[in-house]
């Protein structure tokens, strides 16, 4: 079984998450295992970010919107769900399983320790899927185990 | 415009199997628009393959490259070179774009990326419907602009065939009956009165039932 610590690559919308909340959770995750990409709406993010997030070293990938109702540009946040979707598609198509992307819609109440235990859920998640790691930089390994 | 969608990856990288070096071809217009073949998809398409080929032991060494027209050689020139050092090329393009690219480049190998479906148009946001089969004998006059070849399943000439419920075709019960549309249409135009011509069975000789088809200018020829 792989030990190296799965990353997580965090999009978020930048309407709904404070912006000092979000520097303490990433100072504590650490960047080998946490990548942060702020939008200015989460319906600016597209399928070709999503797919080469995957393609470049993200084991999930979390994409967080706000909450239903509450997108200051009306549609985003449902944008980026049907986008989303369609990268878990893609990825079971790929051989990779579903599952490895989630919309998360979110209002900052919580602050830092919610935000962490929802990326400790989905981090376990990813680890249960199979005992594929996909580490597709050409300097570490890639083992298949299905 | 010509409406296409992508093959699936599996499909895709068993086709490019044995290949290395592979150019990813888009073109910049129908497939574009219909969000198939476009820069972005040739992006999105090449990131999965190098995924799918990695995961497969083979990991494809993609070049990604789109040009404004695979249909036309003015444009697929600018391709050369990109082409001439790829192992194969995947063409992003509609049929006949796939086509132009390995009549051009007759000793490299070019395969299509797409599934060609249909020339239609972008109906509401996400769905494209198609409209026309290019029989090569438009009667679109006749019918109020609503094609019965590709519109009825059954492509009638002279009326419904009464197999039509609530408006719905018999064959494609999600499909409205499109000699329902075409008698609307007529009637709102003020001309149902075509509806009294009856028409022979169609001469398909001049749609792809015919053979490959060719059309000729003399006077764009010197």
């Amino acid at each position: 079984m792989n030990n190296l610590p799965l990353k997580i690559y965090f999009f978020y919308c930048s309407n709904s998450l404070d912006p000092e909340t979000l520097n303490r959770f990433s100072s504590e995750q650490g960047s080998d295992k946490l990548k942060t990409i702020s939008l200015p709406c989460s319906g600016k993010v597209d399928i070709l970010y999503l797919i080469k997030a995957f393609e470049t070293g993200a084991d999930g990938v979390m994409l967080v919107t706000c909450k239903q109702g509450e997108c200051r540009h009306l549609e985003g946040n449902l944008r980026a769900k049907k986008r989303a979707e369609s990268v878990d598609s893609l990825l079971d198509e790929i051989g990779l399983s579903r599952g490895r992307i989630v919309v998360i819609q979110f209002k900052d109440e919580g602050g830092v320790e919610e935000i962490s235990r929802k990326v400790e859920d989905f981090r376990a998640k990813i680890r249960d899927l199979s005992s594929e790691t996909l580490k597709l930089n050409s300097s570490l390994s890639i083992t298949v185990g299905r | 415009m010509i409406v296409a969608e992508r093959k699936s990856i599996p499909e895709l990288v068993e086709i490019l199997k044995g290949h290395k070096k592979i150019l990813v071809l888009g073109c910049g217009t129908c497939v574009t628009v219909c969000l198939a073949g476009g820069e972005r998809e040739v992006s999105i398409i090449s990131s999965a393959l190098r995924i799918a080929s990695k995961l497969g032991g083979q990991a494809f060494e993609i070049e990604e490259l789109t040009i404004e027209r695979q249909c036309d050689n003015v444009f697929i020139e600018q391709a050369a070179e990109a082409i001439e050092k790829s192992d194969a090329v995947l063409s992003l393009g509609c049929g006949a774009g796939v086509q132009a690219i390995a009549e051009r480049y007759a000793n490299k190998p070019v395969y299509a990326g797409l599934n060609t479906a249909f020339l239609g148009i972008l109906e509401e946001r996400g769905v494209w419907k198609e409209k026309c089969a290019a029989c090569g004998a438009c009667v679109l006059h006749e019918y109020g602009g609503i094609c019965p070849i590709t519109r009825c399943a059954k492509h009638m000439l002279n009326g419904p065939c009464g197999g039509s419920r609530e408006d719905r075709c018999e064959v494609r019960p999600d499909r409205p009956c499109a000699w329902q549309l075409i008698y609307q249409r007529l009637k709102s135009i003020g001309q149902i009165d075509r509806l009294k011509q009856i028409w022979p069975p169609k001469n398909w000789r001049s749609s792809l039932d015919g053979g490959c088809r060719v059309i000729i200018r003399e006077d764009h020829r010197i």
